[in-house]
């Protein structure tokens, strides 16, 4: 019964945190149509901003600006030199972000080292939930990556900000011509999307290993999950979090980790063949 | 090998021979360097060991070549980056060969690319391998100097069963050849000494989500655990098997687990956390504290955290001119000869080369916050049967 | 073109002589690279579909071929077998893989890429577990070198006869109305597919071929190295491949190689001594992805043929040979049963019944979002028809996709003029030829280009346009593009011509032409043309019967008085026409 306890928190944590990681993708990617092969290099920027804060010193939380800060900085950088002349070329976007992706784990590692770093957790111990002693950290990460997702999702619905970003997606034209600046609203997106990926590197840093090449293992998943899922709504991105998370977590708990890799593989390859809208696409 | 075979080999030996050993073959005089090349990861997933290697393997060289070099000979390093794919190393290891004519190689590196090169030297050219690995290595011209999977664990295993009460163990590593290979040894100690292996398990390269190990963990109701994952996997999983609090239920054994894994472990998950090898920055030895000094006035207080890996970089290097002092020669079939029972020192201790493999002392060290405090010594224990 | 090809080969066969043989044997690699990435450009280059994931196939080559010379090594008896199964066996995967992904859908989106990466990646994840059969991470190691051919001296010499065997196949199948065939796919998959091509066969059997082609030289790439390892299978070298490629040029025949050859070796220079070296790589490779999408053989194009502008066997007077005959297709009853076509919550065809029988010209009317061009969706496969049934000479043909309509003698022009853009106009025209006739080995054969037929001569009449043949056809007016996209289409010969608004965008003069034309080709009385329309001037002049829908239905039909006099049809156009 723990044991039942046990994995049904960790796979409600593990879709709270795909979420969150998948975030800033599933705007640049679902939103945009940029196939930002460097995501992960954002999330990575992310973990690094809590490495500063607490090298100088500082309380955790303000990590959170600084990854914002400094992800807004190179993504704004990034889109101006060369995402806004790639907006229709997407193979194109790939390889220039896949270049992109590189430069920045390198640029890293000049100036912090390859070595794995040493962050600290702020809020340590466990706490009882059900019965299970559950780390309390993974709580903080679960609130936030909730509350995160479900203030976007509002304000997505309700903003006029949201409004304009559909009517851009739907017809891009049309868009200009009603008085939108459609360059700005998709830097601005763009932007947006990087930020939460650092957000989301800032959150998750001291629970994963943090080095330059963190950002490959959270791409890949994150291209699969919004292929799953469906591009463009949230609903998609939780629906596919709960399916890959849910298929690594069965195939691993009854086989093991290696089947549950190649499991959401083949998931993902499905999904990509015979359903390439996703479970719940945009309409 | 059939006779055919053995004709074709022999002659494609010779006609390689031909032009690769043109350097070998060079009339060594005393002005002329000896070239060693220094086959270290500097990129991909292994280079972070890169830095703390390439200044162990300097230091060896300046060391030598203050007391007159190598027989007379002073030593130069040639580096190369064999941190990609097999046949990038290839690659930079023949360019050092046949380009740079280096007269022996040091390489510090996975097995991949172990088995690339010896099938690339063929026992031309005496080579030098130093880190921990699954053991098993009999090429000719190989001399292996690392910690095998029975060096580390037959003493260790059996201390943790008397001292601390490990019976019900839980193997965890990743999936290759190197953590199934320790585990088959340890599965034979485990049982030897009574007690039982509660979980067996092999995660892929990618993963960053240990859930489920740790679920497992959990319920097999393991008192130990023993790491192989490598380098990211292994600070992942301790980070959360610690944010769990399973570092009470069970203590955690490591054999590849070394400074650099363990200051991303980071000091709040390294309770009750145990490494096993040849080396620590912290051994309590004469030998080892003035090598560490050495180190830090050499390359600051910022260098690159001294390892086990960096270390066997110097060993290589020192090992090399024990060896070449003692053959007075760099050819392999004499090499090979004098390598049986060479006895050489190092910062690790005394060690003694037997079937081209050492046997040498066994450190057991305890994490204390990001630093490791050695709480037990192994003395001069054997490499296990590499060749039969 | 094939001039440079044989002085860059000969040139690549004197390197061991001017440099050193350690050189040759570092270039041997960097070539085997090149050779995956000329299939690469085949499949990218020309047929404009990203596979992510070619280091699969070069793997199992190489461990195919690292098997068999570990096994039967001094044999050559024994190896070839092996030798060519390294070939097969890749290029059948692929090819299963190419029609399995392709025929789900049209275009060649960034989804295949991220298959072929996903397969690429479960091939690693195998190679890694499979220890039995692969070695697991450690490899497959001490592979002997091919018998008889020592690996660092003259294995180079099988290597540039294997790269320049694959320079000439992949030339080759350039110029073969295959590689025509591509081309206007990569362009237009849709138009090409209502030209009667399945399309989705002739991208695998594109992707198959490079596959085969990697296998190739992952089989010299084994007793290369001596050793294969899972990354020969893995993600980071396919990746680094499609990089190579896309800096030396994915358009190119050479551009592959020199990408492999030039980052290679300064790779190979710079790792050593620069540790940040793969800075260099990038910032080179964003450069070349932003400025020189042609790579860097592409910007010194002056020097090498272009393959996206593929060159034809000559123009002029090259169509010799009469093409030979079609299959005759003399139906004339289309039947469309009670059809329902929904998508999304929006109704679409809402239970259209209608029948045409006579051979020909019947309008299509009906005010905006009436259907009408829906109704030529659902008869060629486009739309998904959810009840009802569609009859075309008495069989049921509900739900075919667009070529086995075209095949079935129904020929479509589309609303916007719909072309090969950067195909010139006689090699728009070959394909116009070939339509339902080229034949499997056709493909393969120069024959096809020598081919012409008896309506090209009086299509060229009524279109003396047509004859510029070397012209662009993206270089052509929009009514230009209309006229040639009319004259293809009746080039097929077909017994159903469907035309949407063949006048849209044309000026006054081109519309009389255009009308001129469509008569001209009806005067035979052996087609049946259904024509959607907006324009009543020409609905007067062309129609023989009117069809009026509105909101999915039929709403009307008749002659064009009898159409003008009924009180429904006059409520919906508000009581005006335009």
């Amino acid at each position: 019964m723990e044991l039942f306890a046990l994995y049904g928190l960790n796979f409600i944590y593990g879709i709270a945190t795909l979420g969150l990681i998948v975030l800033g993708l599933a705007v640049v990617f679902g939103l945009l149509g940029v196939m930002n092969m460097a995501h992960g290099e954002f999330v990575m920027l992310g973990a690094y901003s809590v490495l500063i804060v607490q090298g100088q010193g500082l309380p955790y939380f303000l990590s959170f600006p600084l990854a914002v800060l400094i992800c807004g900085f190179v993504g704004y950088l990034v889109e101006w030199s060369m995402i806004r002349h790639l907006y229709t070329r997407p193979f194109d976007t790939l390889l220039a972000t896949w270049g992109i992706a590189i430069l920045i784990r390198k640029t890293v590692e000049v100036i912090f080292g390859r070595g794995y770093q040493s962050v600290n957790q702020t809020v340590t111990g466990t706490v009882d939930i059900l019965g299970v002693d559950y780390p309390a950290y993974r709580l903080v990460v679960f609130v936030c990556a909730v509350t995160l997702l479900v203030g976007l999702f509002i304000w997505y619905r309700r903003s006029n900000t949201g409004a304009r970003i559909k009517a851009m997606i739907a017809n891009p034209e049309l868009a200009q011509a009603m008085g939108i600046n459609t360059a700005r609203l998709a830097r601005g997106t763009f932007v947006f999307g990087v930020c939460m990926a650092g957000l989301a590197g800032a959150l998750i840093a001291p629970l994963v290993r943090v080095e330059p090449y963190m950002g490959l293992d959270y791409l890949l998943s994150s291209f699969f999950i919004l292929v799953v899922g469906g591009l463009g709504t949230l609903e998609g991105l939780f629906i596919g979090s709960s399916v890959i998370g849910g298929v690594d977590v069965a195939v691993s708990a009854f086989f093991d980790k290696t089947s549950g890799y190649l499991a959401v593989l083949v998931i993902s390859i499905l999904f990509l063949w015979l359903r390439p809208e996703g479970l719940y696409a945009r309409r | 090998m059939n006779r055919r075979k053995f004709l074709v080999s022999s002659l494609a030996t010779a006609t390689m021979g031909s032009t690769f050993a043109a350097a070998l073959a060079r009339k060594a005089s005393a002005a002329d360097p000896v070239r060693v090349g220094v086959l270290i990861p500097m990129s991909g997933p292994a280079g972070l060991f890169g830095p703390s290697c390439q200044n162990c393997a300097n230091m060896a060289a300046n060391e030598i070549n203050a007391k007159g070099g190598i027989d007379g000979r002073r030593v130069e390093l040639v580096f190369a980056d064999v941190g990609g794919p097999p046949a990038d190393a290839t690659q930079a290891a023949l360019k050092l060969w046949k380009g740079e004519k280096v007269d022996a190689f040091v390489g510090m590196h996975d097995s991949a690319v172990r088995a690339a090169l010896t099938g690339l030297f063929k026992g031309q050219v005496p080579y030098i391998y130093t880190p921990v690995y699954e053991g098993g290595e009999c090429s000719p011209g190989t001399f292996v100097l690392g910690e095998t999977p029975q060096q580390q664990l037959a003493p260790v295993i059996l201390w943790f069963n008397k001292e601390r009460g490990a019976s019900k163990w839980y193997l965890i590593g990743n999936d290759y050849n190197w953590p199934r290979d320790t585990n088959k040894a340890a599965k034979e100690y485990i049982n030897r000494f009574g007690g039982s292996v509660v979980g067996e398990e092999y995660l892929p390269f990618t993963v960053d989500n240990f859930d489920s190990s740790l679920a497992k963990i959990k319920d097999s109701g393991a008192n130990a655990v023993l790491i192989t994952l490598v380098g990211g996997a292994s600070v992942g999983f301790s980070r959360a098997y610690q944010s769990f609090g399973l570092a009470d239920q069970a203590m955690r054994l490591g054999t590849l687990i070394e400074e650099n894994t363990l200051l991303g472990i980071g000091a709040e998950n390294s309770q009750n956390l145990y490494s096993s090898a040849g080396y620590f920055r912290n051994i309590d030895t004469p030998a080892a504290k003035e090598f560490a000094a050495r180190y830090t006035k050499a390359f600051g207080a910022d260098a690159a955290v001294l390892n086990a890996l960096g270390e066997s970089c110097y060993e290589g290097i020192t090992f090399l001119d024990a060896l070449a002092t003692k053959a007075k020669s760099y050819d392999v079939k004499k090499m090979d000869r004098s390598s049986l029972g060479l006895t050489f020192s190092s910062p690790r201790g005394t060690s003694t080369m037997i079937d081209r493999h050492v046997s040498q002392d066994i450190f057991l060290a305890q994490a204390d916050g990001v630093d490791f405090k050695v709480i037990e010594t192994f003395k001069n224990v054997g490499p296990g049967n590499n060749c039969g | 073109m094939r001039a440079v090809s044989i002085l860059a080969i000969l040139g690549l066969l004197v390197v061991p002589f001017v440099g050193d043989s350690f050189m040759a044997y570092q270039l041997g690699l960097y070539l085997l690279f090149g050779i995956v990435g000329q299939g690469i450009a085949l499949c990218w280059g020309r047929a404009g579909f990203l596979p992510l994931g070619q280091a699969l196939f070069f793997g199992i080559g190489a461990y195919i071929s690292g098997y068999a010379l570990k096994t039967y090594g001094d044999s050559y008896v024994a190896l070839i077998p092996f030798m060519l199964l390294a070939i097969l066996i890749p290029g059948i995967l692929a090819g299963i893989i190419g029609a399995l992904v392709f025929s789900r859908s049209v275009g060649s989106g960034p989804y295949f890429s991220l298959i072929t990466l996903a397969v690429s990646m479960v091939g690693f994840q195998l190679a890694n577990s499979l220890e039995w059969l692969t070695g697991g991470f450690n490899g497959l190691t001490r592979i002997p070198g091919l018998p008889g051919i020592d690996t660092y001296e003259t294995l180079y010499f099988v290597i540039v006869p294997a790269l320049a065997l694959s320079t000439l196949l992949v030339a080759y199948i350039l110029r073969s109305p295959f590689g025509q065939l591509l081309a206007a796919i990569s362009q237009n998959e849709e138009r090409a597919q209502f030209f009667g091509f399945k399309t989705s066969s002739l991208k695998a059997l594109a992707f198959g071929i490079s596959a085969a082609i990697a296998g190739f030289a992952g089989a010299l790439y084994a007793p290369h190295q001596g050793i294969v390892t899972p990354q020969a299978v893995g993600f980071l070298l396919s990746a680094e491949l499609v990089i190579w490629t896309a800096v030396g040029g994915r358009s190119t025949l050479w551009g592959p190689v020199v990408g492999a050859v030039v980052i290679g070796f300064l790779a190979s220079e710079l790792r050593d001594i620069f540790q940040y070296w793969e800075i260099v790589v990038a910032l080179v490779f964003i450069g070349v992805v932003l400025k020189f999408p042609d790579g860097i053989v592409g910007a010194i194009a002056s020097v090498t043929t272009r393959l996206r502008r593929p060159v034809s066997t000559a123009d002029g007077n090259r169509r010799k040979q009469t093409a030979p005959p079609r299959e005759q297709v003399s139906e004339t009853a289309l039947v469309f049963e009670d059809i329902f076509v929904q998508v999304g919550p929006v109704k679409i065809l809402d239970g259209l019944t209608f029948s045409l029988d006579e051979k020909n010209i019947t309008c299509l009317i009906g005010p905006n979002g009436a259907g009408k061009t829906s109704v030529f969706n659902a008869m060629t496969g486009k739309l998904p028809i959810r009840a009802g049934n569609i009859q075309w000479g008495g069989t049921s043909v509900t739900g075919k996709q667009g070529f086995e309509m075209t095949r079935l003698g129904i020929g479509r022009k589309f609303q916007v003029p719909s072309v090969f853009n950067d195909l010139t106009i006689s090699q728009n025209i070959d394909i116009a030829i070939w339509s339902n006739r080229l034949r499997f080995t056709d493909l393969f054969l120069t024959s096809p280009y020598s081919w012409t037929s008896g309506i090209l001569k009086q299509v060229e009449d009524v279109f003396p346009f047509l004859k510029v043949s070397n012209k662009k056809a993206g270089d052509l007016s929009q009514g230009q593009r209309q006229m040639l996209e009319f004259a293809m289409t009746i080039m097929t010969e077909p017994a159903l011509l469907l035309l949407d608004e063949p006048c849209a965008g044309l000026s006054t003069a081109e519309t009389h032409e255009m009308i001129g034309a469509i008569e001209a080709f009806n005067a035979g009385g052996d087609m049946t043309t259904v024509i959607i329309e907006h324009d009543m001037q020409v609905v007067e002049r062309l129609a023989d019967k009117v069809l009026v829908m509105s909101q999915g239905r039929l709403l009307a039909e008749g002659s064009v008085a009898d159409i003008k006099a009924d009180p429904a049809v006059q409520a919906v156009y508000g009581g005006g026409t335009k």
